[in-house]
């Protein structure tokens, strides 16, 4: 009787679930096995379901092509973006939880948060770009690091906020009897506290960071400074796709994130249940 | 305890750790969004730097425009339909999966890996699922005797594509959260309710749907934003064709700064997204700015 409903012991369940993990699944499934074919087989009128002949070779093409640079530029720009974002964000948010500005200004800046959260990156591009240009910023990875505050800024102060605000005050009251300072006591009491916060923030952060495309085509120009997504895009932009190294590089880009997965699920069945939002 | 000094030294205090971020969205999206203001009532020559104020006439131009008219709507149907079937999709499911099962855990991680990949990755492996003459979609239509599908080179096929392929990718997003709301309502009162002798129907439509109806408007609203921004896909998949069959406004507001050179124009759409975004939040902002009242 606990149960909800009853589909569960019907046969059509598990059939129904392996027909929801075949769809979700195929196409990454279709990733690897075309990056394991070679080129001949990879563009035959009917499709191979696995590789007939099983190569490497387009994964040799592509790391001889440059592409650990872009896995290392697209490391670095998401590694140290997130850094940034989580630091300043994190001494913001904070602020914005135990302090009342005034003029409701906590209210306004949350808001201004949000809609910058929501609005489409490109609205902001040309007037970045022409104030990136002359700081010389532009085909400049620390460029992209800056840019990326756009996306991971607000992203982290919102989740930050979420965390700090259910916080109670009594921690932070006894170390202030204590005598503590209050960088002390943010650095010591409060970050403790919510570090698991932190690290969901950063990783949210870092899946952001990874994905992002717009900004780093509009202002990276040499090829030993493209990020991951730059490089891909790369791959479909001829005339001829070489769809074997067009999926090789796109599996360097996915084992580094994927590594998040347990921790996402987990995060997200947690963050999402009612009444915790 | 509390002195002047100490109160005063508490604003300076907060203030001063406040103002790294507060200069980084100033310098960032502040002063950006009043250029791109200023600059959609000018004609603005990116190569001679000269600017011209002409006051509402590159609102004028785009309002009549047909391609960005075009783009506003493609917008607004993909943002919709993806949103609309990835909730109803993700709801469904939810009541279908609902409590304990054997795999569980596995079934729900293995359903977030689509969400994880770069949306780069997953456009490159749709276009080659989408290829009209090699592509697998196509090979299995034509096997069990069906016609081919143009489905990136179709003018009426190609932005459903883009709907597939976003649904394909967030649904099991829509279906995380549906089932942590779902997971989150007591037993007890299903319990009652059967005990009560309510019908399946019933209790779904009575009890079940109305205590998650903040779950699937906050569903909704995440959904909205998200697709509305699209950008990436279109780019890597279709590049906003055939014709203008997939343009967006963003990948408008794109073509006309980065390809045409039309300052005024990309500032004026983007102002006019910007409104757009603004009236879809305000639901949004209201809901999170106060929780207590919902």
């Amino acid at each position: 009787m606990a149960s909800y409903v009853t589909t569960k012991h019907s046969p059509l369940f598990p059939i129904l679930m392996i027909v929801i993990l075949l769809i979700t699944l195929f196409p990454i499934y279709w990733i690897v096995v075309t990056s394991l074919k070679t080129p001949v087989e990879n563009i035959l009128p009917v499709p191979t379901l696995y590789p007939h002949k099983f190569t490497l070779d387009n994964y040799q093409k592509v790391l001889l092509g440059g592409s650990l640079r872009n896995l290392f530029n697209s490391i670095f720009v998401t590694a140290v973006s997130t850094l940034l974002s989580l630091a300043i964000g994190f001494l913001a948010a904070y602020a914005l939880v135990r302090h009342k500005f005034p003029l409701k200004f906590n209210v306004v800046f949350l808001v201004w948060i949000i809609i910058v959260k929501m609005l489409p990156p490109v609205v902001l591009a040309v007037p970045l770009y022409e104030m990136f240009s002359k700081m010389h910023l532009i085909n400049n990875l620390w460029g992209l690091v800056v840019v990326f505050q756009v996306y991971t800024l607000p992203y982290c102060i919102w989740m930050l906020f979420g965390f700090l605000k259910t916080l109670p005050l009594e921690y932070e009251e006894a170390a202030d009897i204590d005598g503590a300072s209050r960088l002390q006591i943010v650095r010591l009491v409060v970050f403790p506290l919510v570090q698991t916060g932190v690290v969901a923030t950063a990783i949210f952060s870092i899946i952001v960071a990874w994905d992002e495309f717009l900004f780093s085509m509009l202002f990276i120009r040499s090829p030993e400074l493209q990020t991951l997504p730059l490089a891909i895009v790369g791959y479909i932009g001829e005339f001829e796709t070489l769809w074997g190294q067009l999926m090789a590089i796109s599996v360097l880009a996915i084992i580094p994130i994927i590594i998040f997965v347990r921790f996402v699920y987990r995060e997200m069945a947690s963050a999402y249940s009612l009444g915790l939002k | 305890m509390k002195s002047i000094g100490k109160t005063r030294g508490k604003t300076l205090f907060f203030w001063s750790i406040l103002l790294p971020a507060l200069i980084v969205m100033l310098w960032l999206t502040v002063y950006p969004m009043i250029t791109v203001f200023l600059t959609s009532f000018q004609n603005y020559n990116y190569i001679s730097g000269r600017r011209r104020w002409i006051g509402l006439g590159n609102y004028r131009n785009i309002l009549t425009d047909q391609v960005f008219l075009t783009s506003f709507k493609n917008t607004i149907v993909y943002c919709f339909s993806t949103t609309f079937l990835e909730v109803f999709l993700g709801t469904a499911l939810a009541l279908v999966f609902y409590g304990n099962f054997r795999g569980k855990s596995i079934f729900t991680i293995l359903l977030i890996l689509p969400m994880m990949l770069s949306t780069m990755v997953v456009s490159s492996v749709w276009k080659t699922l989408f290829h009209y003459d090699i592509g697998l979609l196509n090979t299995i239509l034509s096997q069990i005797g069906l016609s081919r599908v143009g489905w990136l080179i179709d003018p009426k096929m190609a932005l459903w594509s883009l709907v597939l392929v976003d649904v394909w990718q967030w649904t099991p997003f829509a279906f995380i959260v549906m089932q942590a709301g779902l997971s989150s309502i007591p037993q007890e009162v299903f319990e009652a309710s059967v005990v009560d002798g309510a019908t399946y129907r019933q209790r779904l439509f009575r009890i079940t749907l109305p205590i998650l109806r903040d779950q699937i408007l906050l569903l909704c609203l995440l959904r909205t934003i998200d697709t509305f921004k699209i950008f990436s896909k279109v780019f890597a998949l279709t590049g906003g064709g055939p014709g203008n069959a997939t343009e967006t406004t963003s990948f408008f507001v794109y073509r006309e700064a980065f390809q045409y050179f039309n300052l005024g124009r990309s500032s004026a759409a983007s102002m006019i997204t910007l409104v757009a975004v603004v009236l879809m939040s305000i639901f949004y902002l209201r809901k999170m700015l106060n929780p207590r009242e919902a």
